[in-house]
């Protein structure tokens, strides 16, 4: 029996919630390193700025990501990277805290790290045309501007502006014709589209997409 | 003439005084060839260090150009720490146009090492401490920081 399950980015959904910055109850446990290739580099060591050219991979303990070109800020002696700008074909992808796939795309992604308060931000931006996307099992997004909340592993993303929304649908149970597990089916396919007006200002809960009651 | 004086004599050659402005020790040979130098440059009008240069070897040739074997470069700010550390097998110095270069690999650090990259073909452009490096450019970045988990 094929089990219809439609997937609106229900209020649990974890593919997007509301962002909240600032990291509270939370334990601290060591990050591994982070790893950037590229074909060339410039370092400017008056600037304190690094530039990655071509190819550029980052392997973090969190994400990769590919691009054409990265733009880190050095670190001083004992500080640590606060800034980073990804420019072209920005690819991100990364699991949350149950496990899953998310995929990001976008012409832009910055990232910033700090610390106010005693209160820890760290955040990815994504930007730029074409919209940035952020997709997983349960869905595909898009928006003027994507935030990604690195530091609440519940509350992770947050979709700014013109605002696209494709839920997939998910099915249980053999789907006829073929073998595949319905659970592991997703395609655009059997989506449902939202597209919410340009004037639309802030999705801060995706699971009601902008302009919908 | 002593080792000291050859090695400065070699390294100010054409102007190179802005690259070292004091050498610290080393040996020298009659050809021109130095072993175990090492050079300090200070901060305009100031006591305090701004780079520390080392080498295995320092070979003159042609032109201004001076081949230094086993390069160390240490880069102090101004408060005396330790800004970066550059290595390098073996690289071409011009002491016309203060840039340092190869084809070989090469290796930085930031002061306390978390920040390290390495890779393969570089110049090093004196004046405005600015470095490219050309190929296959590896990255490593020790966060010392920490991934925040709910418990």
């Amino acid at each position: 029996m094929k089990r219809f399950c439609l997937i609106a980015i229900a209020a649990g959904c974890s593919l997007m919630a509301q962002a909240q910055t600032n990291a509270t109850n939370t334990l601290s446990t060591p990050r591994g390193p982070t790893l950037i290739n590229s074909d060339s580099a410039d370092f400017d060591l008056t600037g304190h700025e690094a530039t990655y050219h071509g190819h550029v991979r980052v392997d973090d303990p969190q994400m990769k990501l590919t691009c054409e070109q990265l733009i880190v800020d050095l670190p001083a002696a004992g500080g640590r990277v606060n800034h980073i700008v990804a420019e072209t074909n920005v690819v991100i992808d990364f699991l949350d805290n149950k496990g899953q796939t998310n995929h990001m795309t976008s012409e832009k992604a910055v990232y910033v790290y700090k610390v106010e308060n005693g209160l820890t931000n760290e955040t990815v931006t994504l930007s730029g045309k074409p919209q940035p996307q952020m997709e997983n099992a349960q869905g595909k997004q898009s928006g003027d501007v994507i935030i990604w909340n690195r530091v609440n592993t519940n509350t992770y993303a947050r979709i700014i502006g013109d605002y696209h929304l494709i839920a997939y649908q998910h099915f249980s149970g053999a789907v006829a014709g073929t073998n595949s597990s319905a659970a592991s089916t997703n395609s655009d396919a059997a989506a449902k589209t939202t597209r919410v007006p340009p004037d639309a200002v802030e999705n801060t809960n995706p699971a009601v997409p902008p302009g919908q009651p | 003439m002593s080792a000291r004086a050859n090695i400065a004599g070699m390294a100010f050659a054409a102007g190179a005084a802005l690259w070292f402005t004091a050498a610290t020790g080393g040996r020298a040979q009659q050809d021109g060839h130095a072993s175990d130098f090492t050079t300090t440059e200070y901060f305009p009008g100031q006591k305090q260090v701004k780079t520390i240069l080392s080498g295995a070897e320092a070979i003159p040739r042609t032109g201004g150009l001076l081949i230094i074997k086993q390069l160390k470069l240490q880069k102090f700010n101004t408060d005396g720490k330790l800004e970066c550390i550059v290595t390098a097998p073996e690289c071409i110095y011009d002491t016309k146009g203060c840039t340092a270069s190869s084809a070989g690999p090469l290796q930085l650090q930031n002061g306390d090492g978390k920040f390290q990259v390495a890779g393969e073909g570089f110049l090093w452009r004196q004046t405005n401490s600015f470095l490219t490096i050309s190929n296959q450019v590896r990255t490593r970045i020790e966060n010392g920081a920490t991934a925040n988990i709910k418990p």
